[in-house]
């Protein structure tokens, strides 16, 4: 049995260039990974998180599991896709060994087996499977056909604006499973056969059509067939399709603990390609859904660093709020990502840089508890106030890092991308930890804790928020607070929560002052307060509409007050309502049981 | 007789002549962020800022000379500022100081 005719020749080469080009990008990227990477590696390889790895691959890769989570409808459209195709290639192997018994078929012979086996007896149960998983496909390519007529039909906002690379792609991977049913139809026209997709077309066809039309038109189906597959295979490498492969060893590299940092590397490579594009990011981004910027958004972002044209003004147009890093599928980690952007576009090292921080001191008290107010908590007095009364109420005795004036903690100048500058305040800052001899260190700003937590070297120093901080002094018993019947309502600032995992904390306190009411998009929904210190781009006036945004969502409670536990968040979202906003401490400093 | 310390030292008198600036870099400065036009010197900024409460580092008074075409000193002096944004919540003008940083950092520091 001959496998080879000249309409096969389009899918080969573009096969060929597809495996060619992918390997090529691999090699470089895992050849480049740092020493430390590889060392990552070959520790990771012998153990269990290869196993979950696999069993990770399978559940996103192939049935798209975390899609669904955010939306059912877009996660059968693109488990259709990928896990019906997957299932027609392993299926459509088992179809050839069945008819041929084991015997080298070339890649082809595989994937025109209907073309090559006309000669051959039926096997009706494969005529059938092999119908009910290309429906199964059909199915998907109709939904995205769909969506990109109105994606709000399909419950997305906005779906993602593609480059021309991307659409080539796209247009040929939509006309490649149309394209086969016709294809194969013809062929069961004309020698009979097939299931109830492609055997009830080939009959209707055989009816109508005369025998030399219908020769002239399974040559011209099968090249069609042939050429889409050809073309999709050539452009899948430097086009969005890229994911389909590089998701793979993301997972694997993930599950062995390889992170993406504030400078670049070659791990980064795998994290950019491996995004689909989906754009699923697009609809949680606020810069998009309040202010109506559309075209910095992660998907946007990934996809100009990856091509080489990203500019600062879409690196830097971001507040990091982590909304849609938590609704990525892919399990992208795009701050990191924009960071290290940030890093390349204007971190300048200058040794001679904040030479001034040298034997600078202001600290006031004696303690082992430390508290560090942070810059924003010093412009919000109330808050410094606040934990004052709370300090003293529990009898701590405290030392004050920096209540007469202190130096930052180096996030928000990290977040903008001098990250060399930086690391000299924090290197100023645990030093002067350090030298007073601390052992807990509370501070009411989610941007130092995260930073603390994160890029400090702070062993033997516990780092607390001044949330826990005030549960464990209600727990133990060594603060005790009046019930009122006010009611509350809570929002979560981004570095606390999505940054930092605290949730419970913020909220137990205030169950133990009041009522709480939850607003509509809370805890890993939240929305950002709008004036996030990572973002140097937007106006005043777009942020003050952000925190309007958000405060109509917390009044909408009807609570009698907002609490937050940011003093930066409480800033921004009193300029977005009449009602009173308050920081956690403030609320639990009132309701002190003298 | 002892001079008495009032906490606040008067700067020496000096002229700036704004047509024998290159006023270049303000242009561009100024047409990139329009915004500092709208600024009425309240020195808010600097009132509240974290550097400026450790060092003469003086916002105000760096931006205006900027804008007025005397850029001697002026990248050095951005480069003290820690970007810690308190500026930005207290401008009554809503400018984005962090941004203003940034841009004359970005435009004077290959001078």
């Amino acid at each position: 049995m001959k496998f080879y005719a000249p309409f096969c020749l389009p899918f080969i080469l573009g096969a060929a260039a597809m495996f060619a080009a992918v390997g090529c990008k691999w090699l470089v990227w895992l050849l480049r990974l740092p020493r430390a990477d590889k060392m990552l590696i070959l520790r990771g390889l012998p153990t269990a998180a290869t196993l979950r790895a696999a069993g990770e691959v399978v559940c996103e890769s192939l049935l798209h599991r975390r899609i669904f989570r955010v939306n059912p409808v877009l996660g059968y459209m693109h488990m259709s896709l990928a896990f019906g195709w997957f299932l027609l290639i392993a299926v459509g192997w088992i179809e050839t060994v069945a008819y041929l018994g084991f015997r080298y078929v070339p890649l082809q012979g595989h994937v025109f087996f209907k073309y090559f086996a006309t000669g051959l007896p039926h096997k009706p149960f494969f005529d059938f499977a092999m119908d009910l998983l290309l429906l199964f496909v059909l199915s998907g390519v109709a939904l995205a056909w769909a969506k990109r007529l109105r994606s709000k039909a399909l419950g997305m906002r906005r779906t993602t604006k593609h480059v021309l690379g991307d659409r080539i792609a796209l247009s040929a991977l939509w006309f490649i499973f149309p394209a086969r049913l016709v294809a194969e139809s013809t062929t069961c026209a004309l020698y009979g056969g097939g299931g109830f997709l492609t055997g009830t077309l080939g009959a209707w066809m055989h009816d109508r059509i005369g025998m030399m039309t219908l020769m002239s038109v399974e040559s011209a189906a099968w090249w069609f067939y042939s050429s889409c597959l050809g073309l999709f295979f050539a452009a899948m490498p430097f086009s969005r399709y890229m994911h389909i492969f590089t998701e793979i060893p993301l997972i694997f590299l993930r599950r062995w603990r390889l992170r993406s940092g504030e400078k670049k590397k070659s791990y980064d490579h795998f994290q950019i390609e491996a995004c689909s594009r989906c754009g699923i990011c697009i609809d949680p981004c606020q810069l998009q859904s309040v202010l109506h910027v559309d075209d910095v958004q992660s998907v946007y972002f990934l996809r100009d660093r990856r091509y080489r044209m990203l500019r600062p003004e879409v690196a830097d147009n971001c507040l990091m709020c982590g909304r849609c890093a938590a609704k990525c599928p892919v399990g992208i980690d795009l701050n990191a990502l924009r960071l290290n952007s940030r890093d390349r576009l204007r971190n300048l090292p200058d040794k001679r840089r904040y030479a001034y921080l040298q034997d600078v001191d202001r600290s006031q008290g004696s303690g082992k508890t430390g508290y560090f107010a942070g810059c924003m908590t010093l412009l919000t007095p109330r808050i410094l106030h606040a934990m004052e009364q709370v300090f003293a109420a529990a009898g701590d005795e405290v030392w004050w890092a920096d209540r007469e004036g202190g130096v930052c903690c180096g996030r928000p100048l990290k977040l903008s991308g001098e990250t060399d500058a930086a690391r000299k305040m924090m290197r100023y800052n645990t030093e002067l930890f350090r030298k007073h001899g601390i052992t807990t260190l509370v501070t009411s700003c989610p941007i130092c804790l995260k930073v603390f937590r994160e890029d400090y070297e702070l062993r033997g120093i516990e780092v607390l928020h001044h949330s826990e901080y005030i549960l464990r002094l209600l727990q133990a018993g060594r603060l005790s607070v009046g019930r009122s019947d006010s009611r509350f309502t809570y929002h979560d600032p981004c570095e606390l929560g999505r940054g930092s995992g605290i949730y419970d904390q913020p909220r137990a306190v205030i169950e133990a002052l009041g009522q709480l009411l939850e607003p509509a998009q809370t805890r890993e929904n939240a929305p950002c307060c709008g004036s996030s210190v990572a973002n140097t781009a937007i106006s005043d006036g777009q942020q003050a509409a952000i925190a309007r945004a958000v405060a109509s969502e917390l009044t909408a409670t009807g609570a009698d007050t907002i609490v937050t536990a940011c003093p930066l968040c409480k800033k921004a979202i009193a300029r977005g309502t009449a009602a009173e906003v308050r920081d956690l401490a403030e609320v639990v400093a009132a309701h002190i049981r003298k | 007789m002892a001079a008495i310390n009032f906490g606040y030292t008067i700067s020496r008198p000096r002229a700036i002549d704004v047509d024998r600036n290159n006023l270049r870099k303000s242009d561009e400065i100024l047409r990139e962020m329009p915004e500092l036009q709208t600024c009425i010197g309240c020195g808010s900024c600097t009132a509240v800022c974290t550097a400026g409460n450790l060092t003469e580092f003086n916002f105000r008074k760096v931006h205006t000379l900027v804008r007025r075409g005397e850029y001697a000193g002026a990248y050095e002096e951005m480069n003290k500022c820690m970007l810690c944004g308190k500026c930005r919540l207290v401008c009554p003008r809503g400018i984005n100081t962090r941004g203003v940083v940034m841009l004359i950092k970005h435009k004077l520091g290959d001078l």
